[in-house]
């Protein structure tokens, strides 16, 4: 391991300046990629061997995941409270609540289950902003082949196509719930441009984009017809007798209880896995990113892919410790802001996609040109002072969050670089989902990060903010819809599919003694906490007293 | 700088005595001392208001009102969390607000608590984004939207000033209220119109 300029040699060799080179040395190409790029380490992946992907390639910690047992059988039910509904949305991020929104316009009676409070997800902490060709050198065209070139190949055409048509009125839905854009002198929507896009393109509210939509969203669902559970997630999804999803079992924190929730429709909105930390890596995600969608999905029999593709996000904070991880947009480095080493040179084009900048911040700590954080981290300057001298006041103005993110670090970066390093950011897979957001199982729709198609192997900033509404939009309409065609009949709903499940993991002699999903990340110690004791009763934990 | 990192902290979490290095977060440092923490944590960044606590620094009386994921652990220090938020009690639809005429009437059916405001100070006092919330309430009430939302661009709703108010005032609603009027009325981008007329007339396609 290459040894890094520590810290304070470094911050006292730098020198704000305007305008730096890059030098043409730079670039590997693909090399790039795949010498760095935590997605070609080749021992981390492991084949599938139950489930409907069986077979393919999965990351090592989530396979581990997707390959558990579940937390709840048949005698955990017995005596849980039943409840009907007519749509079920799992999940209060900006995804869920579109859906909610939507099928709750739709006439359709609407839960909605969060595993915290409604509004904890991904969302809120999304900062740059979202994609949708509104300006006049713009089309919806150029918008497809950006995202399509970005994805690196494998992305369905079929669902970006329909996303960034669907841009430009996802923007006015979202300004009729009351949001607010970052706007010109004549109210004009301003746009920024975004790694690997060909026109600006990136709709904002200055750092706080996905703040500003949650906010608004949450307030919209308080003050609609859907009944709002939170701290409930759910741990198991329910099946009929065909096998089509028919609700789910929610485990309450509150008074630690399981409830069956009787669904015509059911939609996941539960976000990614940044909280598994893959590769020992930090994360900009929430708390609760710890994949629970994904396998409440798989254990139902919902087809998956790419599930060995993330992303991470190349400025993610390296110092101080106690801040590591959180995000600083891209916004950023669309705004100009350089990427340096420790010897205060760039070495990449700072907007390049993100997979790209991320290999090469990871290169240059690599090779011992990077800075040396402590606590075993490194980093590289994102240099925030040359955007300043160009565009005096611009970080107050437009950058309020890493103002505050500074205030926080006890570093002004106005002048003063930030360290940065990549933090897991997205997952690029998911569940398979058609235009409406339907997966490969009847009445289960999946949306948001929990999919996966939209964004290929490479997801572009602001698309996912894009997505979210869109396909969250169209679930919520298309699962209220299909509340008519299941009709009046009464159904059994079971934990059948678990039985098949469990079968399946026992011939594939997969040990029974990991229990998903996780719900929470290890270092919470939520199995630990006497608290939920209630909710444990099938916990087959190796006994050590 | 790493002689620097192995400095330990002693300080009091939730009533439990806590040591741990310095440079950790209040909710990294009870996670470090082995206790488990699920209820009152979010983004871990500083936008969900999820993670909201009291703190008492050492030699001090006062206590002030912080997020637990960006306080920095001191010597001394005694935090408790605040956990369940409360839902907003008032309920309004924008569409149901006929035109931008009739805002001002609208919020004050909305919200009737807002002009009682005493001017006492609490919820500013006790914001952890230093918004000047109680001048938010007052423009609010004279019906100037615009502004008082702009006072807000950092709100995170978290809950603090609605639990500070003796007049049962929910502050940051009536911000939320105020930007959100002014979007739903006043936003109108000429670009974004022109663009989706041009998409209602099918001018523009994606060939895949």
């Amino acid at each position: 391991m290459a040894t890094n300029t520590p810290y304070d040699a470094a911050i006292r060799r730098y020198q704000p300046l305007a305008e730096r080179p890059l030098p043409d040395s730079a670039e590997l190409g693909d090399a790039l990629l795949e010498r760095y790029h935590p997605d070609y380490i080749p021992d981390r992946f492991v084949e599938l061997t139950v489930g409907p992907n069986a077979g393919d390639p999965c990351h090592r910690q989530l396979a581990d995941v997707l390959q558990s047992d579940s937390r709840i059988d048949e005698a955990d039910l017995a005596a849980s409270a039943e409840v009907e509904t007519d749509v079920l949305v799992i999940g209060g991020g900006g995804a869920g609540c579109s859906a909610a929104l939507e099928a709750a316009r739709a006439g359709a009676r609407v839960i909605l289950a969060t595993k915290l409070r409604l509004g904890d997800s991904n969302t809120v902490m999304a900062e740059g902003g979202i994609q949708a060709s509104v300006e006049k050198d713009d089309t919806p065209q150029m918008h497809y082949d950006d995202t399509v070139k970005g994805a690196s190949g494998q992305i369905d055409r079929k669902l970006a196509a329909q996303m960034v048509m669907d841009g430009p009125d996802v923007i006015r839905w979202l300004i009729q719930q009351g949001m607010q854009f970052d706007l010109d002198q004549y109210g004009d929507l301003l746009a920024r441009r975004a790694g690997g896009t060909s026109a600006p393109r990136v709709l904002y509210f200055r750092d706080y984009t996905g703040l500003e939509m949650m906010r608004v969203l949450r307030e919209a669902v308080f003050n609609s017809d859907v009944e709002v559970w939170d701290y409930c997630p759910a741990v198991e999804l329910l099946s009929d007798q065909s096998g089509h999803c028919a609700g789910a079992v929610l485990s309450s924190l509150k008074d630690y209880r399981y409830s069956l929730i009787k669904a015509k429709s059911v939609i996941v909105a539960t976000g990614g896995i940044g909280r598994l930390h893959l590769n020992g890596f930090p994360t900009s995600n929430h708390f609760g990113a710890v994949g629970d969608g994904l396998v409440l999905a798989y254990r139902l029999g919902a087809k998956l892919r790419d599930l060995d593709t993330f992303q991470y996000h190349p400025t993610g904070l390296a110092y101080p410790h106690h801040l590591g991880g959180t995000l600083i947009t891209e916004g950023v480095r669309s705004a100009g802001a350089y990427l340096l080493n420790a010897a205060c040179e760039r070495f990449i084009d700072e907007l390049r996609p993100r997979d790209h900048v991320a290999a090469a911040i990871i290169r240059e700590c690599a090779e011992g040109r990077g800075v040396d954080a402590g606590h075993g981290e490194s980093g590289v300057w994102l240099d925030t002072p040359s955007i300043e001298l160009r565009h005096p006041g611009i970080i107050e103005q437009r950058f309020p969050k890493l103002l505050h993110l500074g205030t926080k670090s006890g570093i002004d970066p106005r002048e003063q670089p930030m360290l940065i390093y990549p933090t897991l950011h997205y997952q690029n897979g998911g569940v398979v989902i058609n235009r409406q957001g339907a997966s490969t199982v009847p009445g289960l729709y999946c949306i948001g990060e929990v999919c996966g198609g939209v964004h290929g192997r490479n997801r572009l900033m602001g698309n996912s903010l894009l997505e979210i509404i869109s396909f969250g939009r169209r679930a919520g309409t298309a699962a209220a819809k299909r509340v008519h065609g299941v009709g009046m009949r009464q159904k059994k709903v079971s934990l059948e599919h678990l039985r098949a499940f469990r079968r399946e993991l026992m011939l594939a002699q997969m040990p029974l003694t990991q229990q998903s999903p996780l719900l929470f990340p290890e270092y919470a110690k939520f199995e630990k906490d006497s608290d939920y004791d209630g909710l444990r009763r099938n916990t087959r934990v190796d006994d050590d007293g | 700088m790493t002689e620097d990192a192995k400095k330990l902290i002693n300080l009091r979490i939730n009533g439990k005595d806590i040591c741990a290095p310095e440079a950790l977060s209040v909710i990294q440092a009870l996670w470090y001392a082995g206790y488990p923490r699920v209820k009152g944590v979010g983004c871990l960044q500083g936008v969900c208001g999820s993670c909201r606590v009291f703190v008492r620094r050492a030699e001090s009386s006062e206590v002030s009102t912080e997020l637990g994921c960006e306080l920095l652990i001191e010597e001394g220090m005694d935090v408790s969390f605040l956990i369940y938020p409360i839902p907003p009690y008032q309920t309004y639809r924008l569409d149901e607000i006929p035109n931008s005429w009739e805002v001002q009437a609208k919020f004050h059916e909305i919200f009737p608590e807002a002009a009682q405001c005493r001017h006492c100070g609490g919820c500013t006092t006790t914001c952890p984004k230093d918004i000047d919330v109680e001048k938010g309430v007052e423009l609010a009430v004279k019906g100037r939207f615009r502004e008082a939302g702009e006072l807000f661009v950092q709100c995170v709703m978290c809950n603090l000033c609605q639990t500070a108010c003796p007049e049962l005032i929910t502050p940051n609603h009536v911000a939320l209220f105020s930007r959100r009027v002014t979007a739903y009325f006043h936003t109108r981008p000429s670009n974004l119109i022109n663009r989706l007329e041009k998409m209602r007339k099918g001018e523009l396609q994606v060939v895949e």
